[in-house]
This record gives structure tokens, sequence and C-alpha cells, in this order.
């Protein structure tokens, strides 16, 4: 596999965090446009981390992760009272109170005769670890594929769990939920630092990938692509949001020959879809049919 | 599964350093073609000034608002006359503030990102 390829599947990787991040919340009964502010925490966090503090990767992935929860949790204490558009509304505003603080952000440390860290709107360069260790991309692409496989193998096994069950429940019918004795406040509280860890896990991946970083890396346009996933893929499984990565990305590459407007082009087949399957390719009755199929054939 | 973890692990803990601190100038000139653009990439090291030759540089750009997505793809540059200097012809999509991106290898391993606008011309 060539390198440009490679760098495609990474990019398919990196997104699919965000997207598993924005469909959590999905499938909680909640639209979140702003899960690319936690992407935007992780990605300065992990960058200050390995760049500024010299801490490898891993640990500073982890503390990423520790800061993305916080960080959405915090942002979920007073937007998740509110509902629907609303909540899309107030998520929104979070995400750009964000941006623009990563905006305000100054402070470099002199490293090898460099000045290293965030320079606000000129963004944060030399996140070197990953060229530091030798890392090329085929390395790199098992790296994040391989933390990918063990967040879709959590979310399958909490899907599968009282847990998971609860989450639909509260997504489907939250008022129902709390009359039958759900904490239904908590449980999206929980799910948005769980998003919010996986949003951060995300960025942390992509400024070691990309060794820059800048504000608007984290605007509206990412978020709404996180969101779009979901809806592509589907919601009634993990496997949805990263089929809408496989299909967006593949589109996106297929439709070079259009040059700019193939944006147009992502944007007409978001809308189409959500016309047509208002819950994405791979939505619950096609999951619950496919999963029937495959029991009624074990059964056999 | 393990096997694979294991090998993932090994790559990001074991593998050696390479890479070196490079700095670049980069100067990007309209050509006749709408959105084509000639561009000359000077590389040197960044401590003590020296051009960088007979490296492998490909010339990639990102936007920055839409990072992973909205990308040119990446083109090989060729070497030029001066030593340390390096040419390639980039496509853009659209007009704005792009951050070219500049992956060197060969004797020396860096990732440079330089951002630039490109204007329309009146």
């Amino acid at each position: 596999m060539d390198e440009y390829a490679l760098g495609v599947l990474i990019n398919m990787g990196l997104f699919s965090f965000l997207a598993l991040s924005a469909y959590l919340l999905l499938i909680a009964g909640e639209m979140s446009f702003g899960q690319q502010a936690f992407f935007g925490v992780g990605a300065y966090a992990a960058g200050i981390g390995t760049a500024m503090w010299g801490l490898p990767l891993p640990v500073a992935a982890l503390g990423a992760m520790v800061l993305g929860a916080t960080a959405a949790w915090l942002v979920g204490l007073p937007t998740l009272r509110l509902r629907g558009l609303y909540f899309a509304m107030a998520t929104l505003a979070a995400a750009e109170m964000f941006r623009i603080a990563f905006e305000l952000v100054r402070w470099q440390r002199d490293v090898d005769g460099e000045p290293v860290g965030p320079d606000g709107t000129q963004g944060f360069r030399g996140i070197r670890w990953v060229l530091e260790q030798g890392i090329e991309q085929a390395g790199y692409a098992a790296i994040v594929f391989a933390l990918l496989a063990i967040v879709l193998a959590a979310l399958f096994v909490a899907e599968r769990s009282r847990l998971g069950a609860t989450i639909r429940m509260v997504g489907e019918d939250a008022e129902l939920a709390a009359v039958l004795g759900v904490n239904v406040q908590r449980v999206k509280l929980g799910v948005a630092a769980v998003a919010g860890a996986l949003a951060a896990l995300g960025g942390a991946l992509y400024a070691h990938h990309n060794t820059y970083i800048e504000p608007r890396n984290f605007d509206i346009m990412l978020g709404v692509h996180s969101l779009a996933y979901g809806l592509i893929g589907g919601l009634g499984t993990a496997l949805g949001p990263l089929a809408g990565v496989a299909i967006d990305i593949g589109l996106l590459e297929s439709t070079r020959a259009f040059q700019g407007y193939r944006m147009i082009v992502f944007g007409g087949l978001v809308a189409a879809l959500l016309i047509v399957r208002p819950r994405g390719l791979l939505d619950e009755t096609v999951v619950n049919r496919i999963a029937g199929r495959l029991r009624h054939r074990r059964a056999r | 599964m393990i096997r694979f973890l294991a090998a993932a692990a090994l790559v990001a803990l074991v593998a050696p350093a390479a890479a070196q601190r490079l700095a670049a100038d980069v100067d990007c000139k309209p050509t006749n073609h709408d959105l084509v653009y000639d561009c000359r990439i000077a590389l040197r090291e960044a401590k003590s000034g020296t051009p960088v030759s007979g490296a492998d540089v490909s010339v990639g750009a990102d936007m920055p608002s839409m990072p992973m997505a909205h990308n040119v793809k990446p083109v090989k540059a060729k070497p030029g006359a001066a030593p340390g200097e390096y040419e390639a012809r980039i496509e853009l999509e659209m007009f704005g503030e792009w951050a070219l991106r500049l992956d060197v290898r060969g004797p020396v391993r860096d990732v440079i990102v330089k951002k630039l606008g490109f204007r329309e011309a009146r």
C-alpha cells in the first residue's frame, strides 16, 4: 500500500473515533454539534504532553482522554438539561467557546532551541513524538486501528449489556425510562463523558499524525461531519458510524475530479439519506434482521 | 488480535529515533491555469541552516477548517537548481488558506507544515 493510501486509511481511523463519539450521544437521544471541541482538547492536551513535557504518547493520550471526559462532563452538566434543537445549539456554542479559547492560548517552551507549544491562531507546531520514535505510516496505522478495535470491542460488549439497553431506552423515550426508575440525567452525563474521552483519543492521535494543529481544525465543519457519519452509516450498531466514515471518505476520494464541488456531493448524500433512511443504512431494523438471521442459522 | 496489539505496541515503543528538525521556506506562484501553483521550497536544517539536498519531498495540502477531508493529493517535488531547493506543482480545489504539508524522507525525516494564503488574481 502506498503512503497516500495509508494516509487516507489513517484519516478514516481518526475520523472513526469522532464518529463513534457522536454516535454514543445519538443513541442516547442527543444530537451534539460539539464533539469536535473534545477532539481539540485531546489534540492540544496530548500535543502539550509529548512536545512540551516529553511524555510518551500513551501517557499523554491517557491524560488527554481524562481531560476530554472531564470537559465533556462539565459541558454536559448545563446543556443536557436542554432537549432537541436547544441541546444541539448549546453544544455548538460550547464548541465555539473551546475553539476561541484555543485561539487565545499562547504557551510555548524552548525545545532544542525552538519555541514549541500552542501559539494562538498560528497553531501548534512540532508535535514530533511519532517522528522521533521512527514510527512510519504503516506502524501508525496499526496503532490507530488497534486502538479502534479495542474501542469497538468495548462498545459491542457494552451494547449487549444492561447498560447498553438502558442507554438505548433513554434515547428512545427518556420520560418512560425515568418512570421505570432510570436516572436519565446521570446516564446521559456518563455517555457524554465517555464520548468526550473517545473524541479526545482521536484528537490525540490526529495531532501526532499531522504534527501540527490549529484552532480552525476544530470548527463546526468537523462537528457536522462527525454527526453525519452516524446518520449515514446507521445508528443500529457501532459499525454504522464506521460505515459512514468509509462511505464519506471513499466518496470524497473517488470524486476528486469534481474538485471543491465534491463537498456539495457529500451534503447532497446526507440530505438524501436523511429523507430515505432517517436512522442511517445500518439502522436498528436492519441490525435486528441480520442478528435474527444469524441466530436462526446457528439454531439449525 | 492479541498478536496484532502486541505488534502495534512494539512498533510504538521500540522503533529507533530517526527524525531531524528541519525548516523550510515555501513560495508558490500562480500559473496560467486557475488554482494551479508552482511552489519553490528551500529546505534546511533548523539549527545550522545547512541546505538539505537529496531528500524525497512530497507536498500535500489540507484546508485547516476541514482537516483530513478537504485536501490535495500529495505530489513529489523535483530537486531545484540550488542546494536544498525543490520544486512542485500543486493543484488546489479552491482559493483560501491552505496548510501545505511537506513530508521529507531520505537522509533526513521530518514533516513540516506551512500555512499559505492563495487568493484569486484580479
